[in-house]
């Protein structure tokens, strides 16, 4: 059987769950597992809650900045009554809950839960996009268009929409809109999920009111997929891409069974 | 990390009219948190004063949930405000915001603690087993994961960008790949090859230098 890829592995030193088929070839194959927990090291000792972003502000003592004064000479000094204006902090909470510690390893047999079509849960998709343009990583990267590869056919993405679970299905991913040179707009899918048992995934999108559908197509867990956008689509009508469960019952309709969505931002 | 800690600055109000676009009297008008790491990059003293009014909190926050409230967190926060002033020159403001960097430099300080106390028990360790004149040749062992936590933090150091931004993403906010690439905007492919090459990147420095240090 084919190994796992490194960028698989990585991912697994990181603890996250892999499809369903890497994640059973991991399982049985010893030099993945060795190169997995030889990445694992730098993670463990990293990743600490101790080390974390911070969570909980604790204002220090008034001995603190006396040090600091001393250690720097430093001459100015911060305003008591702005230290005092502080916002008066909960205790931090105990470490365990500051950040989980490696969760249980994702089980290859567990299909991911469903969840009947519920309200849109926008909300996560929405800051994450919109805290992007405020992160530094890298000059000229932002929320935006971004250029995608070299090639000129290889277009550029337009809109972008990170896939959150639904109910427990702990199903993600991601989607983008990228339209080629000559006008044709794909949605390319990168769903990390285990495939279901009897059953296919199904991408549609929906308008916000969750009334009305486009169908765009099967994708599976675990590889990138690209589904042409029937042309007159406008992705800002349509703008939640959905990931359904479909039994093998010969309905084309939406199953009402959801296990990702997540809101376009272009 | 940046958007737990980016505040507005805070104006001490006078009566009941001032506002946002006031200046209160007797003050300056306040930077925002930009200017602040510009000029604490160029030395400029009150910037150490506003970054302790604004940020000494976080980092406090951060000291005490490693060791619990008392001298052991109030030493590392003085510690990280001083080490932040004295190596000033190497900080970058267009690189990253200054209350991320003075989180980056806490970092290394609660590694140095725990290094620290590592050496303390050892030593210790040591006096009772020569007390003992316990027959076995091996000491007391090096606490690996301490040792390990110094020499990687100095080497997401070397990174650039947007692997360090990345990596960072991935160990202290827990987000997965494909979180990251929504907040970073960029592709998928790109997060998890840079997450890919920087574990990488991380195992050949333990491999180079743990092992010395673990001898």
């Amino acid at each position: 059987m084919q190994h796992c890829t490194p960028e698989q592995l990585a991912l697994a030193a990181l603890r996250e769950p892999l499809p369903d088929a890497d994640a059973a070839h991991l399982d049985a194959c010893a030099p993945c597992r060795d190169e997995v927990a030889s990445l694992r090291r730098g993670v463990d000792a990293l990743a600490v809650p101790e080390l974390a972003a911070p969570s909980a502000a604790v204002a220090p003592p008034p001995s603190v900045w006396a040090a600091i004064a001393a250690g720097t000479g430093v001459r100015t000094a911060p305003r008591p009554e702005v230290l005092a204006a502080a916002p008066v902090a909960p205790p931090p909470p105990p470490l365990a809950a500051v950040r989980p510690q490696a969760g249980p390893e994702p089980d290859p047999e567990r299909e991911p839960a469903s969840a009947p079509v519920v309200p849109l849960r926008t909300g996560r998709s929405r800051l994450l996009l919109a805290t992007a343009a405020s992160l530094v990583v890298g000059a000229g990267i932002g929320a935006g268009a971004v250029a995608l590869g070299t090639g000129s056919d290889e277009g550029v993405a337009v809109a972008a929409a990170a896939l959150t679970p639904l109910a427990d299905s702990g199903a993600t991913g991601e989607a983008r809109v990228v339209e080629r040179s000559d006008g044709t707009r794909v949605l390319q899918v990168d769903l990390a999920a285990a495939d279901p048992r009897g059953g296919f995934y199904e991408v549609w999108l929906l308008d916000e009111a969750v009334e009305d559908l486009v169908s765009l197509g099967v994708v599976r867990g675990g590889r990138e997929v690209e589904l042409t956008l029937p042309p007159g689509v406008d992705v800002g009508e349509f703008p939640i891409v959905d990931v359904s469960v479909e039994p093998l019952d010969g309905d084309p309709g939406h199953s009402g069974q959801s296990i990702a969505r997540g809101t376009l931002e272009s | 990390m940046t958007e737990l800690l980016e505040r507005r600055p805070v104006r001490v109000r006078v009566g009941s009219v001032s506002t946002d676009a006031d200046p209160t009297p007797g003050y300056s008008p306040e930077p925002d948190d930009a200017e602040v790491g510009r000029r604490f990059a160029a030395g400029d003293e009150q910037a150490l004063a506003w970054a302790y009014e604004r940020f000494a909190g976080q980092v406090h926050g951060m000291a005490v949930r490693a060791f619990g409230p008392g001298p052991d967190a109030e030493d590392v926060t003085q510690q990280v405000f001083v080490s932040a002033w004295t190596g000033r020159a190497g900080y970058r403001p267009e690189q990253a915001p200054l209350p991320a960097w003075l989180v980056g430099v806490c970092r290394h300080k609660i590694a140095d603690t725990w290094a620290r106390r590592d050496r303390q028990r050892r030593a210790a360790e040591a006096a009772i087993t020569e007390a003992r004149t316990a027959p076995e040749s091996t000491g007391p062992q090096v606490d690996t994961a301490v040792a390990d936590r110094v020499l990687l933090l100095a080497e997401l150091e070397q990174l650039g960008q947007p692997q360090r931004g990345i990596i960072e993403l991935a160990f202290f906010e827990d987000l997965t790949h494909t979180q990251i690439a929504a907040r970073t905007g960029l592709p998928l492919g790109t997060v998890k090859s840079h997450i890919r090459r920087t574990l990488e990147r991380l195992r050949t420095r333990l491999e180079v230098d743990g092992a010395a240090l673990h001898a």
